[in-house]
């Protein structure tokens, strides 16, 4: 299963460098991207960059926004290309194929995460000196498993939709509805607890301190994300994908 | 013998289409089998049953004498596919296209090398490995194609139309390929094509089946013996217009064609010819010749597609 996967997952990876390394036919972007939240921001912001509590909703948000474009494109892409039927006459199993897309995409996620987080350390030390920049341990490893949280979730969604949708770009328009709806829900939730339980939510939150609401965040991510790729897995059904073709 | 292939009252239903009605098929292992059929006859829908993508309604099926329907993997493991469309990633080379099947079937990274080489080499696109398949040719992506079907040296390969788009030299070539890949190899060839030439010189068996159902199984030699109708032309010193008309409404005629002079009759019945001689001798006619055409695979194919389409018309 480990080789199958990894198989998968390679696969995956040779295609996404091939799309960054196409220069003239976007691989420009990709550059632009890192300029841009890797140099011009951090510039922008300042030492505080580094160490503003905004980074563990920054890097989550981005890494989300990153690892969408990938996800989307998972099963639909190889349906509207027409490699998925074969894909399935293979010896390789529905979940090797289905958890080595998700975990690729998680990769690139971190992979965009870190890439640029790396630049603009280097970016903001070099402009404003090592000590503006101290991050501490236990912070860096929310911020990690934030980051992982998020890629998780976005890609368990992203393949759930990408299972049932024709096309890649019906599964963008989906995966953005659905999106919207899993990031107003809990902005909707706490909003109906009512001004009691939510200044008891802010207490609380004030006296945890950013890294517990961090972690657990990352928690809940983690386990919907989890929940929603098992589903999708189980739910595969390679007749039906077959027939949908 | 091995038996590769088996169906027994295979059906399969979508909504209100019977893709497969009650098909029965036994493929000896080591042959190449030709399957023809029109365009929505069911062919792939019968592959993707033998593949373990599609359940059946109804019926048994074996691979190698294993049920797709319960250990589709197991069948898989077994087999190469060409299917409808080639299935190749197109942002790959051509190398790691066919890198990623050997990943997929678990071919040691040596073998898998030296594999790839020979056949990109075979097939002439060695030369081309590190280009993007997306700039190909459809010939040159069929040929990959191919190529990644048989890659593994599975015994049972699914080929769909393999020689479609191929210029006559590629398609040469490859048949060549296929014939050796079954006599020596051992492969089982599981071939779907309307290139009815191609079927016949291929296939040691073929089955044609219309709208879902089996009409016949057999060799080529054996399909055109069966065939409903023969040909005989007929040459005769003169041809009186009463006999000419009277011709076309015999019994035992089915059509009639003038071919400069000489009368081209196609009967329901090849044993229909020593009645009919007797006829034109019985109407006055002085016969200089009466030569019975050897009939065509494509004949005999029409033949039964056409019968079939009768039994079914109003």
């Amino acid at each position: 299963m480990i080789t199958d996967l990894w198989t998968v997952i390679r696969k995956e990876w040779i295609e996404i460098l091939d799309q960054f390394s196409r220069f003239k036919r976007g691989g420009w972007s990709v550059l632009l991207v890192i300029l841009f939240l890797g140099v011009f921001v951090p510039l922008q912001i300042g030492p505080e960059w580094a160490v503003t509590p905004a980074m563990f909703f920054y890097w989550p948000f981005l890494t989300a926004s990153m690892t969408s474009t990938i996800v989307t494109d998972s099963v639909a892409g190889e349906r509207e290309r027409h490699t998925l039927e074969t894909l399935l006459a293979s010896r390789l199993p529905d979940a090797a194929i289905l958890l080595g897309k998700v975990i690729a995409a998680v990769l690139y996620g971190y992979a965009f995460a870190l890439t640029n987080l790396a630049i603009g350390m280097i970016t903001v030390t070099v402009r404003f000196g090592e000590a503006a920049v101290y991050m501490s341990w236990t912070r860096f490893a929310v911020l990690l498993s934030l980051i992982g949280g998020s890629a998780l979730l976005v890609s368990g969604l992203g393949l759930a939709v990408s299972l049932r949708t024709a096309t890649v770009r019906q599964a963008q328009q989906l995966f953005g509805v659905f999106l919207l709806g899993a990031t107003m829900l809990p902005l909707a939730a706490l909003a109906a607890l009512g001004e009691t339980r939510q200044a008891a939510i802010v207490a609380w939150a004030q006296q945890a301190g950013i890294e517990a609401i961090g972690a657990w965040a990352s928690v809940i991510m983690t386990g919907v994300g989890a929940v929603l790729t098992g589903w999708a897995v189980l739910r595969f059904g390679r007749g039906t994908r077959v027939l949908e073709d | 013998m091995t038996t590769a292939i088996l169906a027994r009252g295979l059906v399969r239903d979508f909504k209100t289409v019977r893709a497969l009605d009650h098909v029965d098929l036994e493929v000896p292992a080591g042959i190449v089998f030709g399957f023809l059929g029109p365009n929505g006859a069911g062919k792939t829908t019968l592959i993707r049953v033998l593949l373990g993508l599609v359940t059946p309604n109804a019926g048994e099926t074996r691979v190698f004498g294993v049920d797709p329907t319960r250990d589709g993997a197991a069948v898989r493991a077994r087999t190469g596919a060409l299917l409808e469309h080639h299935g190749l990633y197109e942002r790959l080379t051509a190398e790691q296209n066919l890198a990623f099947h050997a990943r997929a079937w678990r071919i040691p990274r040596p073998e898998a090398v030296a594999r790839i080489a020979e056949l990109l080499r075979g097939l002439g696109l060695w030369e081309r490995r590190g280009e993007r398949v997306g700039t190909w040719s459809r010939g040159m992506k069929q040929k990959l194609a191919v190529a990644r079907a048989v890659l593994h040296r599975p015994p049972l390969v699914f080929l769909d139309e393999p020689t479609a788009g191929l210029d006559p030299v590629a398609s040469a070539t490859l048949r060549d390929d296929i014939e050796r890949l079954a006599r020596d190899e051992g492969v089982t060839v599981f071939l779907t094509t309307h290139n009815l030439q191609e079927a016949e010189r291929l296939c040691a068996s073929v089955g044609v089946i219309r709208r879902g159902t089996l009409l016949a199984v057999g060799s080529p030699a054996d399909l055109r013996a069966q065939r409903s109708t023969s040909v005989v032309r007929v040459q005769a010193r003169s041809w009186p217009p009463e006999v000419r008309a009277a011709l076309g409404t015999h019994p035992a005629v089915r059509a009639v064609a003038d071919d400069a002079g000489t009368l081209r009759l196609t009967l329901h019945h090849p044993d229909a010819t020593p009645e009919l001689v007797r006829w034109l001798v019985g109407h006055g006619l002085d016969l200089e010749a009466v030569t019975p055409e050897r009939a065509s695979f494509e004949q005999a194919f029409l033949d039964l597609v056409r019968d079939a389409d009768g039994a079914r018309a109003p």
